[in-house]
């Protein structure tokens, strides 16, 4: 166990690895209660995310989720999140562990005159992520909603064994899956019913691995508070949104149509070792960037990574070289995702 | 604590074991520290042939999680290394104290075996960073 974000979490249960494999062949539970969830009501409410958040809602549409960031003036990032439309005046906002006064306060200091009310249901709701290929066989058999209705990232109310439940098929693993939320009052007997199914209970160690090989932005690492996310890669979060300003809008704009001049790029070695975060990235004995994530792919059995380095370097393909601990490695850029399923 | 704690073997505070035969040593780490680092997916292997001092370090395990280092139990010169665990680098969590062996020490201090710890002192040494 481990102290994340003011919580007590398993890294793993059993093997980071054998979870992970689990989760990749049939179905993971992760517990992600230490996440924080909002509740936005009222008639400004998509005026309002449209003013703090660089994604578009027109695109959005009822029962759906949307992913985006929340940035700053600078175009740096406040914290990346999904919010679920539930009704124009009624949205469901998921957050990451580490931000939620953060995040809490930025909203609420952005909401000016508008009509919007934030509650913060983080500590009376609980999260899980119930991911893998079998995920879908598994929640049908507990749940009273046909699941195959629900297509990505849309979400659905149903019960589960009589316990009201917020279903979501979202995902940070590259599997087919589902996020749910409910009150603390069903959280031991929806996991256990979720692990009966002959799910594997899946710890944050796992959830890095998979995330790393389905290459998803972890705050703090590809995104935070001195990266974009057109640095980041994420420029396609980024909408012109034509007629309305939003937080950050100016300099992302420009960096979307400009290119930055520096950005995240996939990267493997070409000798053993393991890359890990903040090793220093080099070209020919010039230092050109750092590691922001890496670990081992259980999937592809090497070790993979994410850099943020020069733009000038970043072709698949091009050689570099990484400082593991006492020695620089010979590595490479490659294509992103490492792997994925969905 | 389901570890494994072979009492024919002797030990190290930094958890490495050591089974003596005639003037050589073979090392390994204890079940307890593969299971505290978890996953391994990659060996550093000491050079064959180097001469180490006692306590210095002889090579780097890491897992998905950590990394550590195997520190030299005794002083002397690298005559062997398990090989197989640069592509098999799992057989240290799988198999600590049998084919999961690291290296062998033709050792040059005998009386260095005598500040290695025996089992029942080693099982208190884990149990208490348990």
């Amino acid at each position: 166990m481990v102290d994340f974000a003011g919580f007590s979490m398993p890294v793993q249960y059993d093997s980071i690895i054998k979870e992970h494999e689990a989760v990749r062949s049939k179905a993971g539970v992760f517990d992600v209660s230490h996440m924080g969830e909002f509740l936005l009501e009222g008639k400004d409410v998509i005026d309002f995310l449209q003013y703090v958040m660089i994604n578009d809602l027109n695109l959005l549409e009822l029962s759906k989720g949307q992913y985006s960031c929340m940035c700053y003036d600078n175009g740096t990032v406040v914290d990346d999140l999904v919010y679920y439309e539930e009704s124009p005046n009624r949205f469901r906002m998921i957050v990451n562990a580490g931000n939620v006064e953060k995040d809490f306060k930025w909203l609420t200091e952005n909401i000016k005159n508008r009509d919007v009310k934030i509650t913060n249901l983080s500590f009376e709701r609980s999260r899980l992520a119930f991911q893998g290929p079998k995920s879908d066989e598994y929640l049908q058999s507990l749940v009273d909603v046909d699941l195959n209705s629900v297509n990505r990232f849309y979400f659905v109310y149903g019960n589960l064994n009589k316990a009201p439940i917020f279903i979501a098929r979202t995902g940070y693993t590259g599997e087919r899956g589902f996020e749910l939320s409910f009150n603390n009052a069903y959280a031991e007997k929806i996991w256990n019913s979720l692990i009966k199914t002959g799910a594997s209970p899946a710890g944050l160690g796992a959830r890095d691995s998979l995330r790393l090989e389905a290459t998803y932005s972890l705050y703090g690492h590809e995104i935070n508070d001195s990266i974009t996310p057109v640095e980041a890669g994420l420029f396609w979060l980024v909408k012109l949104k034509e007629g309305t300003d939003y937080i950050g809008k100016n300099i992302l704009i420009k960096q979307k149509t400009h290119g930055t001049k520096r950005i995240i790029v996939g990267l493997n070695l070409l000798e053993r070792g393991i890359i890990r975060e903040n090793f220093k990235i080099y070209k020919e004995n010039v230092e050109i960037g750092y590691v922001t994530s890496g670990g081992y792919s259980p999937t592809l059995k090497k070790t993979i990574g994410l850099g943020l380095i020069k733009k000038q370097y970043k072709e698949v393909g091009t050689k570099l070289e990484i400082q593991v601990r006492n020695r620089k490695l010979k590595g490479i850029v490659v294509s992103t995702p490492f792997f994925r399923n969905v | 604590m389901n570890y494994e704690f072979p009492d024919n073997l002797k030990f190290t505070k930094t958890h490495e074991w050591v089974r003596i035969e005639d003037n050589i040593a073979i090392v390994g780490i204890t079940d307890f520290a593969q299971h505290q680092l978890g996953d391994i997916v990659y060996i550093e292997l000491p050079e064959k042939g180097a001469n180490l001092e006692r306590q210095s370090s002889a090579g780097e395990i890491e897992s998905v999680k950590a990394v550590g280092e195997v520190l030299m139990p005794l002083s002397g010169k690298i005559i062997d290394i398990n090989s197989i665990l640069t592509d098999n680098p799992e057989l240290v969590n799988s198999s600590p104290y049998d084919s999961g062996w690291i290296f062998k020490i033709e050792f040059t201090n005998k009386l260095e075996i005598d500040d290695l710890i025996l089992v029942k002192d080693y099982k208190r040494i884990a149990e208490a960073e348990n």
